[in-house]
């Protein structure tokens, strides 16, 4: 139960207002029918499951219901940057 | 028995308190404990021990007590599985023992019978002989301790929430000292400081101390303290009775207070809380929480009256009490010259035998033997004896020798009826470990403390290995200069120099685990869970070799307890057994709750009513005049059937069913999802996420759409309208209303955020009737004047502007039936009068209102799926028989589109939905029977399951292997029935349509 800093509403709130809403910059691919079923597959289920600094998506769901990204310590859960959807990410560790 | 009055006790001898133990009549005085009132009336056996019977008494004066279970009050009051220790007493107090020690409890006869079973014995003997099914349920009777509550609570508990810059975690000497230095040193920052006991003060209070100073120290802070709190209200907060048990992330600390501690249940408010769960955040922690003593290891040490050298002390010095006349203190460390002194000081001769050869350099040694007490230097107690309470112990000549400790060989024995126990501290870094701190093993104080803390966390006193009063003062002092400084107010933090032993001032010897002793049968480790020395050994033996393993193995730590006396003896044993150091065996894991907390602190008020919450739709209370049942749909309660007077479910869905299908039937269809889609680019957004085509429905039309995810598996269902080019509505099952709009929103701002579409939900702003029957048109016609109702001017799946009695309404052309069906849609505020006024205006066709039972049979003659329960997030369209709905042109790859050629969802035995007719008409089958195949392998099974009384005859829906290139065949669907076993029932598989198979229904009457 961490608090959590949405920054669309500028405010740090309780957790229980956010949805985790998985692992950040996973793209739909642009032309699924020219990909194969392995990348399909890739895409759909699977996910790094990284330990340590991870981005992830949150949704300020009982609130503004915007989306956006935290980068959070998978090991300490320390909340270690919060950005709004969209913003480019330099060190794309994850 | 009382000892005469001492100043330093906290007890109130002219208050006379009456309490029931066990269905007898006590005495104690106020101030006192459940477990110190008991030991006053001599009252020495409390329990039977968990797995042996054995009888046993106190052995702790708090938390740390791992016997002491009691049963309180009764009734809605009832509380299992408190320890006798943390109870205050109060007039009328009514407790019994978790397990008596007395009567026929069936584990006396397990007593004799223990030495034949060790740690895994239960699985040895039972369940790998494969007879566990039979014997289980004997054996669960034996387990555990305080039986269940079989009433309901009928006290409130309560949440409270705290911000605040600092919060310090116990009110000793270490924790008031940090408290007065942060406190004096900040303007504005809130203190929160919190204690388990009912008083400021920790172990101090349960001391005599030689000079008074500590005590006029502990005053002297404790009044200034109280004046802060006066003062400064806004900024100060002190919790007594209340204890942190747990530690989450970010420095958020539950803390659980009891409230109604010492209260009789008469002076008890009923509003006032029982107990109040505090969640505290806070920027800054400093744990002050002490330390616990371990006791030494000896055969038969959980014979009643075989204590903790300090619990004795706290007994005598707190209430005045002690259990014998004739005590022996035994330990490693100085603190027991401290015990045998103030026995001495109330008059109490005793022995003393101390492990270590050199303890005589104490200084209270020389004082002690003066006054003619007999010291036994360098000896092991080695055994206890008596029948349940201790009577004379074993000694024998103990010698340290290359870092190991031998028993000699020359017995001595030594009467007494109480024996005091030291074998060191363990400091109390539960809190700490619950938020990741790790601990490594301190040579000097023979414990385990707390490493790496994170810059915002601050441990003092004796849970940081320093012990001694004046050290545990500045101690305190430094590291709240320390949280001073990282709150950015104390810049230049002067950290005071500690003594020089202070991580050790008792001198604390190595872990007393000689072979000769671990061998030993019944040396107890963990008296709560019953392991010995010997289950350890047999871990090992076995192949444990992480203490995490040897826990589980041989319960050591399990229960309320949480190996609080008995873990790191535990740890000890291992690792010389192991020959390993202490720190490389290390601890097991830490975790939430510290102590037990109450179910209902947990809940709070969020109980009974307010455990969820309930949604109604506007025209809830027509429904309840009508005599509807409900049922409870995502938190909707959604009216079930409406039953006349002396009719079941069964009889009032069979006449709901043919009003609609011959008559007239109305239906409540508001809690149905509803989402307004607008924006230039709406089409195209319903495009990507429907599997069918979008681009070209017309304004005032509506259109039925299947949404898949990304795994090409129905998620959901719904119609949606085009209000205009820029306009739609969609409406999405009741169930699934908010996980599609958190979808459907995820995709707008992830993936496509170039759409120019904007998503509300408007589920609640309108309220839908609707009118379902061949005679829907003529009561439509009587509604509303300002639409043309006939067939070609409002076609099936079109809607219209109009206006119903006199409320603007859209009225949608859709069926969820087959029949002719009108939804009218208004303003939510006007659902329940147009609802009263279709109910009156169509009596002339004998309108029927119906539930959600009688919708599920419309529905299912027509063979109209629930998502959900037709489907279970494995279904695509393909199994449902819906390829008809799948785009082939729709330039975007829409969602789940992809998926469907991988070839997992090609193969040709997937499941697909089938109809299915039992051979017997009559035989309506359970919903979830299988259906087998001649090697009674489940090749299917049945989802919806109804008797259809326009068909007269059960009708089922069924997800089948394979099935749709197996219509017309017969199948065999198994149920089990009561009494009669397995039943077969043979069906012929047909298409999932049942009713009205061309549609010609729809269009009603004229």
């Amino acid at each position: 139960m961490f608090l959590l800093y949405c920054p669309y509403c500028n405010e740090e709130r309780e957790q229980n207002e956010f949805s985790a809403a998985g692992e950040a910059f996973i793209a739909r691919p642009k032309n699924p029918e020219a990909i194969s079923d392995k990348d399909w597959a890739d895409y759909v289920f699977y996910r790094t499951n990284h330990k340590g600094d991870h981005w992830e998506q949150w949704v300020h769901a009982n609130g503004c219901r915007k989306y956006f990204i935290v980068k959070r310590s998978t090991i300490s859960h320390e909340i270690l940057q919060v950005e709004p959807f969209g913003t480019e990410i330099s060190e794309q560790e994850s | 028995m009382r000892v005469e009055q001492h100043p330093d006790n906290q007890i109130d001898r002219s208050k006379l308190i009456t309490f029931i133990f066990n269905n007898k009549i006590y005495k104690g005085f106020e101030g006192d404990t459940l477990a110190s009132a008991l030991l006053a009336n001599d009252v020495t056996l409390l329990t039977r021990s968990f797995k042996y019977g054995r009888k046993r008494g106190l052995m702790a004066a708090g938390v740390e007590e791992p016997n002491a279970l009691i049963s309180l009050e009764f009734g809605g009051r009832y509380t299992p599985n408190l320890k006798a220790t943390e109870i205050l007493l109060y007039d009328g107090l009514c407790a019994k023992s978790a397990t008596s020690p007395n009567g026929l409890d069936l584990r006396a006869f397990i007593k004799p019978l223990h030495r034949f079973m060790p740690a895994g014995f239960y699985y040895k003997t039972f369940i790998k002989q494969k007879v566990w099914a039979k014997v289980e349920n004997s054996i669960r009777a034996l387990s555990g301790f305080s039986e269940s509550p079989t009433e309901e609570d009928v006290d409130v508990y309560e949440h409270i929430h705290h911000h605040a810059e600092v919060l310090i975690i116990g009110a000793g000497v270490a924790g008031i000292s940090a408290a007065m230095e942060v406190l004096n040193n900040s303007e504005n920052e809130r203190v929160i400081l919190v204690d388990e006991r009912p008083r400021l003060g920790g172990e101090i209070i349960s001391e005599l101390c030689s000079d008074n100073s500590a005590k006029e120290w502990l005053k002297s802070s404790v009044a200034d303290l109280n004046v802060f709190r006066k003062e400064h209200s806004d900024r100060f907060t002190v919790l007594c009775n209340s204890t942190a048990y747990a530690w989450h992330d970010q420095n958020f600390v539950e803390v659980l207070e009891t409230i109604t501690t010492a209260q009789s249940l008469a002076d008890r408010k009923i509003q006032t809380p029982r107990k109040i769960n505090h969640k505290v955040r806070v920027k800054e922690v400093i744990l002050a929480t002490g330390a616990h003593e371990r006791p030494m290891l000896f055969e038969a040490n959980d014979l009643s009256n075989i204590m903790l050298s300090q619990s004795v002390r706290r007994y005598l010095n707190e209430f005045g009490v002690i259990s014998g006349n004739n005590p022996i203190i035994y330990g490693n460390n100085d603190t027991i010259y401290q015990t045998a002194k103030d026995l001495i000081t109330n008059d109490i001769s005793c022995m003393v035998i101390d492990v270590r050869p050199d303890g005589a350099n104490n200084p209270f040694a020389e004082e002690l033997k003066n006054s003619g007490i007999k010291i036994f230097q360098g000896y092991a107690v080695v055994k206890a004896h008596g029948s349940n309470r201790v009577k004379s112990v074993d000694i024998a000549p103990a010698i340290y020798k290359n870092s190991d400790w031998e028993v000699g060989n020359e017995i001595e024995s030594l009467n007494c009826d109480l024996l005091a126990s030291s074998g060191g501290f363990n400091p109390v870094v539960h809190l700490n470990c619950h938020s990741g701190s790790k601990t490594y093993f301190n040579e000097d104080s023979q414990s385990f403390l707390t490493g790496d803390l994170p810059s915002n966390r601050q441990v003092c006193g004796a849970v940081d290995g320093t012990s001694d009063w004046q050290d545990a003062i500045v101690d305190g002092r430094n590291k709240a200069k320390l949280t001073l400084q990282s709150l950015g107010i104390n810049k230049n933090p002067k950290i005071e120099k500690l003594s020089e032993n202070h991580n050790n001032p008792y001198r604390v010897s190595p872990f007393f685990t000689p072979t000769s002793i671990i061998n030993r049968p019944k040396v107890f480790l963990d008296l709560q869970n019953d392991v010995t020395t010997t289950d350890v050994a047999i871990s090992i033996r076995e192949g444990y070799r992480s203490i995490e393993h040897i826990k589980r193995y041989t319960a050591m730590g399990f229960g309320t307890d949480q190996g609080k006396t008995g873990n790191i003896n535990g740890i000890a044993v291992a690792a010389k057994l192991l020959g390993k150091p202490m720190s490389e065996v290390g601890t097991t894991t830490f975790r939430p709750a510290y102590s037990g907390v109450d179910f209902g602190a947990l809940a709070g008020r969020e109980n009974g009513a307010y455990f969820d919450p309930q949604r109604f739709t506007t025209i809830h209370d027509s429904h309840v005049a009508n005599g509807a049942e409900f049922e409870v749909v995502g938190q909707w309660y959604r009216p079930w059937y409406y039953p006349k007077s002396g009719e079941d479910i069964h009889q009032a869905v069979h006449r709901e069913c043919l009003a609609a299908r011959t008559s007239l039937g109305m239906m409540d269809a508001s809690t149905l999802g509803k989402i307004d889609v607008q924006g230039p680019d709406a089409r195209e957004f319903l495009s990507r996420v429907y599997t069918n085509a979008w681009m070209k429905l017309a304004p005032g039309s509506c259109r039925y759409g299947l949404m898949c995810d990304e795994k090409g598996m129905i998620a959901d269902d719904g119609v949606s309208s085009c209000i205009n080019d820029n306009h739609f509505i969609m409406t999405t099952t009741t169930g699934g209303a908010a996980s599609v709009y958190s979808a459907l929103e995820m995709w707008l701002q992830t993936e496509w955020s170039d759409l120019d579409v904007h998503l509300n939900s408007i589920t609640d702003q309108f309220s839908t009737v609707a009118i379902v029957g061949p005679s829907a048109r003529q009561l439509m016609k009587v509604l509303c004047q300002d639409v043309e109702f006939d067939r070609e001017k409002f076609k099936f799946m079109q809607w219209r502007q109009g206006t119903v009695c006199g409320v603007d309404a859209r009225i949608m052309r859709i069926s969820f039936s087959g029949e002719l069906a009108y939804e009218i849609n208004v303003e939510a505020n006007y659902g329940r009068y147009i609802w009263d006024q279709v109910q009156a205006l169509g009596k002339r066709w004998n309108i029927t209102p119906y539930g959600t039972e009688s919708m599920h049979v419309l529905r299912a003659e027509k063979g109209f799926i629930i998502v959900g329960q037709d489907t279970d997030g494995s279904m695509t369209p393909m199994d449902v028989n819906m390829s008809w709905i799948l785009a082939k042109d729709k330039p975007f790859s829409y969602v789940g589109r992809r998926s469907f050629t991988i070839e997992a969802l090609v193969k040709d035995d997937r499941l697909q939905l089938v109809g299915l007719l039992t051979k017997d008409a009559a035989v309506v089958i359970p919903e979830g029977s299988h259906i087998v195949d001649d090697k009674r392998s489940s090749i299917g099974y049945v989802t919806s399951s109804y008797f259809s009384p326009i068909l007269r005859r059960s009708i089922a829906l069924a997800q089948l292997q394979n099935g749709l290139n197996k219509l017309g065949d017969t199948v065999i669907v198994k149920i089990v029935q009561k009494r009669q076993g397995l039943k077969e029932i043979p069906c012929d598989v047909s298409s999932s349509v049942f009713y009205d198979p061309n549609g010609e229904k729809v269009d009603g009457n004229e």
